[in-house]
């Protein structure tokens, strides 16, 4: 990071093409289409190379591209929310919006999309930073502009949630559901 | 089904992350190469956490030299030590929320409402526990006097704030306009407290501590106005 602040277009194209499939990961996993996620990816590059002198040498840079992520991605939803329904709130467009887009093309992708379809946007994202991306309760926390209590507690909830869930009548013998 | 279950699910679904099209890498990489210079990161927070605090004790300490130091010289010394200290605690903590805000992936201990609380709270507690003249005299013209005197020294605060952090980037512009807000209007308090000399519980209790919440209000608007100037922005 601290190359491509520097102005290094090997530096840029390795962190593009090393980071790039976390974030479209994050994209896909909030029930982005394909297409949307491809959008959103391109969109948050433009915005990370336009402020990337906010990012400081020695800080842990996960937090710092998923904070502009997932920003950029309620930019998106709040720019569809304006053009479809007005008066409908943020959280329930987030969870009713039906892909856009092609079809996905992993079986992973949309088997991670079938586990977390339970849980509410800000859970999804909590658990898909913190067990999918692989990221520190402190490094969420920086990510969401949220305290480690609240993190832990959205996750907590969603540990219920998927639980419940999980151990509904009719998915305890397949408790994967179409995970590889 | 339990946690560690649970856990290896969540694994497994993350084994292999989704393949990103070579040719959206390659737009990608080409989109920015041309603007690919060398960057001057920002300067450490504490840097611009001081520079805050700086501008608010200065501006506050300009507007009270303009308008006379007559209610710091009417307190006694613990009155002063107090209010004082409370303040200086206050702006502190708003200059680096506010500095967090303005740098993607900051740690945040405080949500902006919580601040805005807290410091009026703070502030209702301290003047409650110091004055005790309940007499209501002029209670409101004198109250509108120090209320537009407190936000008209909290326009600079905020503008010279702005100028400090111009190059740094908000995730949320409401968020960092409602922080600056109140950090401009605790700043709006101290001149206040330099200068007024109208000591009223009820004065001092609505009209001093209304700055805060009204210069909040008013930097979340200018944070508002930030966003939806970024949302019709071209892609």
């Amino acid at each position: 990071m601290a190359r491509y602040q520097a102005g290094d277009f090997a530096a840029a194209k390795a962190l593009i093409e090393q980071v790039s499939p976390r974030l479209l990961r994050f994209f896909l996993a909030q029930r982005a289409g394909r297409a949307d996620a491809d959008d959103l990816l391109q969109e948050t590059w433009l915005r990370i190379h336009k402020v990337r002198h906010t990012y400081r040498p020695g800080e842990s840079v996960m937090p710092w591209f998923f904070a502009i992520a997932r920003h950029i991605r309620l930019d998106h939803y709040r720019r569809v929310l304006r053009t479809r329904a007005r008066d409908e709130r943020l959280g329930e467009m987030l969870q009713e919006l039906p892909p856009v887009g092609g079809a996905h093309d992993s079986a992973d992708v949309e088997a991670l999309e079938a586990l977390l379809a339970p849980l509410n946007p800000t859970q999804r994202e909590v658990l898909e930073m913190l067990k999918i991306a692989g990221m520190s309760l402190e490094e969420v926390a920086r990510a969401t502009s949220s305290s480690v209590g609240s993190v832990k507690q959205k996750v907590h909830r969603a540990y219920q949630i998927l639980r419940r869930t999980l151990n509904a009548p009719g998915l305890k013998k397949d408790p994967g559901r179409g995970l590889p | 089904m339990n946690d560690p279950e649970i856990n290896e699910l969540l694994a497994k679904a993350a084994l292999d992350p989704p393949k990103v099209d070579p040719a959206l890498l390659e737009r990608v990489a080409d989109s920015i190469a041309p603007s690919l210079k060398p960057v001057r990161p920002l300067p450490p927070k504490w840097v611009l956490t001081g520079g805050l605090v700086l501008i608010c004790a200065s501006v506050a300490g300009a507007g009270a030299a303009r308008a006379g130091f007559g209610g710091v010289e009417a307190l006694t010394p613990l009155e002063r030590v107090l209010i004082f200290a409370t303040l200086a605690t206050l702006v502190l903590a708003a200059s680096q929320k506010l500095v967090g805000e303005a740098i993607p992936g900051s740690p945040q201990r405080l949500t902006p409402s919580a601040l805005v609380s807290v410091s009026c709270a703070l502030l209702i507690g301290v003047f409650l526990l110091l004055f005790r003249d309940y007499r209501t005299e002029h209670f409101v013209s004198a109250g509108l006097v120090c209320l537009a005197t407190g936000v008209l020294h909290a326009i600079p605060i905020g503008l010279l704030g702005w100028l400090l952090l111009r190059r740094a980037y908000a995730v949320n512009p409401v968020a960092a306009g409602l922080v600056g807000g109140i950090l401009a209007g605790l700043g709006g308090v101290t001149m206040l407290e330099l200068h007024c000399t109208n000591f009223q519980a009820l004065h001092v209790l609505i009209w001093h501590t209304a700055v805060v919440p009204v210069s909040g209000l008013a930097g979340a608007l200018a944070g508002w106005a930030v966003s939806r100037r970024r949302a019709r922005a071209p892609r």
